[in-house]
């Protein structure tokens, strides 16, 4: 090959999608940047340095938000990735019947319109005749209590997001030929070394995939906490984008809101930056 | 390197964003003062929402006919995220129509927030001032200019459960303040085992309505004033009621209605177009349902608030100033108009002259035969006009947490408000009323 | 013992999955005053043609569907097309620019899409796209969820194969056409299904750009069901349970490409 293609050829296949980028997502995203590093009020903007940035430090809803989202973090994602594990691996049964409607069902939460996403919830969480209450037999205040609330926060993203995390890793799943499965048993493997060894290897990429685009969802979580709760009662549901939302298009001070979209997307880094270190080693 | 291109680019794009989004100076609000030309042409755009753009699509070909220069396009653009809209519109100086509706509590925070977004009315509508809710007039006049004419009253009063009051044995006329509702309402309760109203308590509108009542927003002559004796006291109304065990919790929209049509509370005080939702989705109840005036705090006090209602304004935006504000004032100044609005989509009035019309006085059958409109547009005139600010989006933010807190964990209204208020005050860079 | 253990873990699933969705379809046969009587109706009702009619008569729902349907469409196959080229180009070549690219898409992938609103919607105003499909389309065709799924699939693939083509005198386009596209099937197939799904269920770009209503896409639609003092429940769960056919059938059209991932192997060449 000769140099000349050598340089060129990738940019052919990145080319379409880098131009895209920078034309779609250079001018807004500099634009952003230089939004949080200003003041507006009453429509006159100043130059407020890095002022936006300091005063996240004693926002007592910012650093709220925040906690919310290490607790989504640490209690939710490990337990949607480890259920959609294990319905990733039930519906790769080769045996089980109906898998395709099986897998149907698990993708349905994902689809639904958020519109009616929200209405359908409320309705069966309500605390008086709702049908959550009803069937396990008990009367919690979901959406008003604090603690409860965030249960309920976390129970409905979970519902919303287990299935469709479990077709992914389905799909990791289904990459791994038969043959290799088959030559493990006939090394005489057990089903839990065939997991760590013939499984768990080629499904890495697809996890570290997952489980980022997980970090990454819950850092920006701002559907259900707007539909379910508002981000209360008080400050129990709220989430850093559903309050940048809010002290940018309900209080208008943009600047502030765009400092927290960059101090999110520095934590996001941040965090998949770690995950990219500790789980996909082998990636590059 | 094939990065220096790339970061030359992005250095570019960022010189230029800060002179799009950090050069604009505020500019000062386009005036409309002149009069119009006799002759108007141009289409004129306007964005609104549920019953309010019914009308507007009910009345526009009548203004055309009027007007045969003129061709008015109306846009049903949703409610739900109709400021979404607006606000990107506004921030980003384009892409809104030549007119668009706006409630109440949101004219200030545009008006202070995006000074010369909106176009100022004063000159040509200062002479209406008389006719129109005075209440309504104050919040589309609240940064000084006028941005917005007002379109729609919603007085609120307090409408009840007759069979359950029969029940209970508590006569509807002898509730004259909330302290004698607490009582009926504990009657109603050991009677029908029915709590008196319907809240969301994790929000600030009952509060905020209560508030106006006493006659006070969340600001007072520029200060923070959410822990005034007032305030104070409207809160504690509702922690009493609470604490008697006479709120019935539902979240949202979706929450009140099915409660109120399941029969789960006595009363409901709210404003005039909650009769549109009974009749709509509860037609079953009709009979069931009697108004009064809201129970005063104290005897002899003023018995109405205001709850809801809306505005049309002129974004700098449109190219045709005269067309936008001559429908504006045919749709709004109007006696005619606005009592069709009335009848047809029970758009409540704020021109004061329409509320005179002999269509108020007809008794309505679903509330057993009661004149429930005009106990309506007997309010409209009282409601205590209160000082709005672009900073009231903010406060209530810090309010909501305080009614929460207050309501769901029991903490003390007048701390919780203090509380409040110190956050609203560092917030909004105000001193607190003292 | 086994056996028992995954069918429960299979039915529980499914059934959690589905119970709020059969609701769904309760609240859209029955007339929207019903779901508020006690106790609620547990079983469908007889009012879906009636609540069909009002749907189409209040948003034209028909025109709506085909609308958000084409678009749809034409932005899954470009976005799938320049998402599965950018992943491999990522993924098997070394190239100057390459890690900043790949910041680029990890990047726009974590900044918060609430932030840009404002700025993309000035520059889609200076150009005069509000209120035309292509500011629906085209500013999100570098999906970088996409670009990312499609890297990691890539990552995976063996460079013996490309080395193999290569030796066969095949070109490059050509052998990421005929050799390995082939082979990431499940994986394309879960491109295609995410983003049609992304695309269709899009609410706040679209709601932005789009003023006239022969233009409104379905989220948008249904979102003027819900009124201030009127909500049409009966309408916005028939639309949101007709909303997510399409979805349906896409994904029951596309997983097969799992099962011939499943059955092919993933590595066969």
């Amino acid at each position: 090959m000769t140099s000349w293609r050598r340089r060129t050829v990738p940019w052919v296949f990145a080319g379409p999608a880098a131009a895209l980028l920078v034309v779609f997502f250079a001018y807004p995203l500099a634009a952003s940047l230089v939004q949080s590093l200003q003041s507006t009020e009453r429509g006159v903007t100043t130059w407020a340095g890095l002022g936006q940035y300091s005063r996240m430090l004693g926002d007592p809803s910012f650093l709220r938000s925040l906690a919310n989202a290490g607790l989504i973090l640490v209690v939710q994602v490990p337990l949607m990735i480890g259920l959609a594990t294990v319905l990733a691996y039930v519906l790769n049964t080769s045996w089980l019947r109906f898998r395709a409607t099986l897998r149907a069902a698990y993708f349905l939460p994902a689809v639904t319109t958020l519109v009616a996403y929200a209405v359908v919830f409320r309705v069966l969480l309500r605390t008086e005749g709702g049908a959550v209450n009803q069937i396990l037999g008990v009367q919690v205040d979901w959406l008003n209590d604090p603690f409860w609330a965030r249960v309920a926060l976390i129970a409905s993203i979970t519902w919303r997001w287990a299935g469709y995390n479990a077709i992914i890793l389905l799909a990791g799943l289904q990459a791994i030929g038969r043959e290799q499965y088959e030559a493990a048993a006939i090394d005489g493997a057990g089903p839990l070394t065939t997991f760590r060894a013939v499984i768990l290897p080629q499904l890495k990429p697809v996890v570290l995939f997952c489980s980022i685009t997980s970090t990454i969802g819950t850092l920006q979580l701002f559907d259900e906490p707007m539909v379910l709760t508002g981000g209360g009662p008080g400050d129990a549901t709220l989430t850093p984008i559903l309050y940048l939302y809010q002290v940018g298009f309900k209080q208008f001070d943009f600047g502030y809101a765009a400092a927290i979209a960059w101090v999110v997307v520095l934590l996001i880094g941040g965090l998949s930056w770690l995950q990219f270190r500790y789980f996909g080693k082998e990636d590059r | 390197m094939k990065t220096t291109p790339l970061v030359a680019g992005l250095l570019v794009t960022l010189a230029v964003s800060s002179c799009a989004t950090g050069g604009a100076p505020a500019q000062p609000a386009p005036k409309l003062a002149r009069s119009a030309p006799a002759q108007l042409t141009g289409e004129i755009s306007i964005w609104s929402w549920d019953v309010a753009a019914k009308a507007l699509q009910r009345l526009a070909p009548e203004f055309e006919k009027a007007h045969p220069g003129v061709r008015v396009k109306v846009v049903d653009i949703g409610y739900d995220n109709a400021y979404d809209k607006i606000t990107v519109g506004l921030k980003s100086g384009s892409g809104l129509p030549d007119v668009i509706t706006l409630e109440d509590t949101a004219i200030p925070g545009y008006a202070e927030n995006f000074p010369g977004g909106l176009v100022d009315l004063t000159g040509v509508a200062a002479k209406y001032k008389a006719g129109f809710d005075p209440a309504k007039w104050a919040a589309a006049a609240g940064s000084g200019a006028l941005v917005a004419l007002p379109w729609d009253s919603a007085p609120v009063g307090l409408y009840y459960r007759r069979d359950y009051f029969e029940r209970a044995g508590v006569r509807p006329e002898s509730v004259a303040t909330w302290d004698d509702l607490v009582k009926a309402g504990e009657k109603i309760k050991q009677a029908t085992g029915k709590r008196l109203f319907v809240s969301d308590l994790t929000t600030a509108a009952g509060f905020t309505t209560l508030l106006q009542q006493l006659g006070q927003g969340y600001f007072k002559g520029g200060k923070v004033a959410v822990n005034t004796p007032a305030a104070v006291r409207a809160l504690t109304l509702l922690k009493t009621l609470k604490d008697k065990d006479l709120l019935q919790n539902e979240k949202g929209w979706d929450g009140r209605v099915t409660a109120t049509k399941q029969g789960k509370a006595a009363t409901q005080p709210t404003a005039a177009w909650w009769s549109g939702t009974l009749t709509g989705e509860m037609a079953e109840l009709s009979g069931k349902f009697g108004v009064i005036p809201l129970p005063a705090f104290d005897a002899g006090g003023g018995r109405t608030s205001a709850n809801g209602g809306s505005a049309l304004a002129i974004t700098a935006q449109t190219r045709n100033q005269d067309a936008a504000w001559a429908f504006v004032e045919w749709l709004l100044a109007s006696e005619e108009r606005q009592v069709s609005m009335m009848r047809t989509e029970a758009l409540f009035p704020a021109y004061l002259p329409a509320l005179a019309d002999p269509f108020f006085d007809e008794a309505q059958p679903y509330f057993g035969g009661q004149r429930v409109n005009r106990l309506f547009a007997d309010q409209v005139k009282q409601i205590p006009p209160v000082e709005l600010t672009g900073d009231d989006t903010q406060a209530q933010e810090f309010l909501k947490k305080a009614i929460s807190a207050t309501l769901l964990n029991d903490e003390d209204p007048k701390a919780a408000l203090d509380e409040a208020a110190g956050q609203i005050a560092a917030a909004t860079k105000r001193q607190v009323v003292s | 013992m086994k056996r028992l253990l995954v069918w429960l873990v299979a039915a529980a699933g499914a059934l959690v999955s589905v119970i709020p969705f059969y609701w769904m379809v309760v609240a859209a046969t029955h007339d929207g005053g019903e779901l508020f009587a006690s106790p609620p109706p547990f079983l469908p009702g007889d009012d879906l043609m009636a609540n069909l009619r009002s749907l189409e008569e209040s948003v034209h729902f028909a025109r709506v569907m085909a609308t958000s349907l084409w678009t749809a469409l034409v932005y899954t196959l470009l976005s799938g097309l320049v998402s599965a080229m950018c992943g491999y180009g990522l993924a098997k070549y070394r190239f100057k620019g390459r890690g900043l690219l790949l910041g680029v898409v990890l990047a726009t992938m974590m900044i918060p899409f609430q932030v840009l609103l404002v700025p993309l919607f000035q520059m889609m105003a200076s150009v005069g796209w509000v209120d035309t499909y292509q500011s629906i389309i085209i500013p999100f065709l570098a999906n970088s969820f996409g670009i990312f799924l499609m890297r990691q699939a890539f990552l995976g693939f063996p460079d013996e194969l490309l080395e193999s083509g290569r030796l066969d005198g095949a070109g490059d386009l050509r052998i990421f056409y005929r050799i390995v596209l082939p082979c990431v099937r499940p994986q394309l197939g879960a491109l295609v299904i995410f983003t049609f799904m992304s695309q269709w269920n899009a609410f706040i770009w679209p709601l932005l750009m789009l003023n006239s209503a022969e233009r409104y896409t379905v989220p948008v639609a249904l979102n003027h069901l819900i009124g201030l003092s009127h909500v049409d429940y009966a309408g916005l769960m028939l639309g949101a349970f007709l909303a997510t056919l399409p979805l349906m059938l896409i994904f029951l059209l596309f997983q097969r490409q799992f099962v011939a991932g499943l059955l092919g192997g993933a590595v066969k060449g």
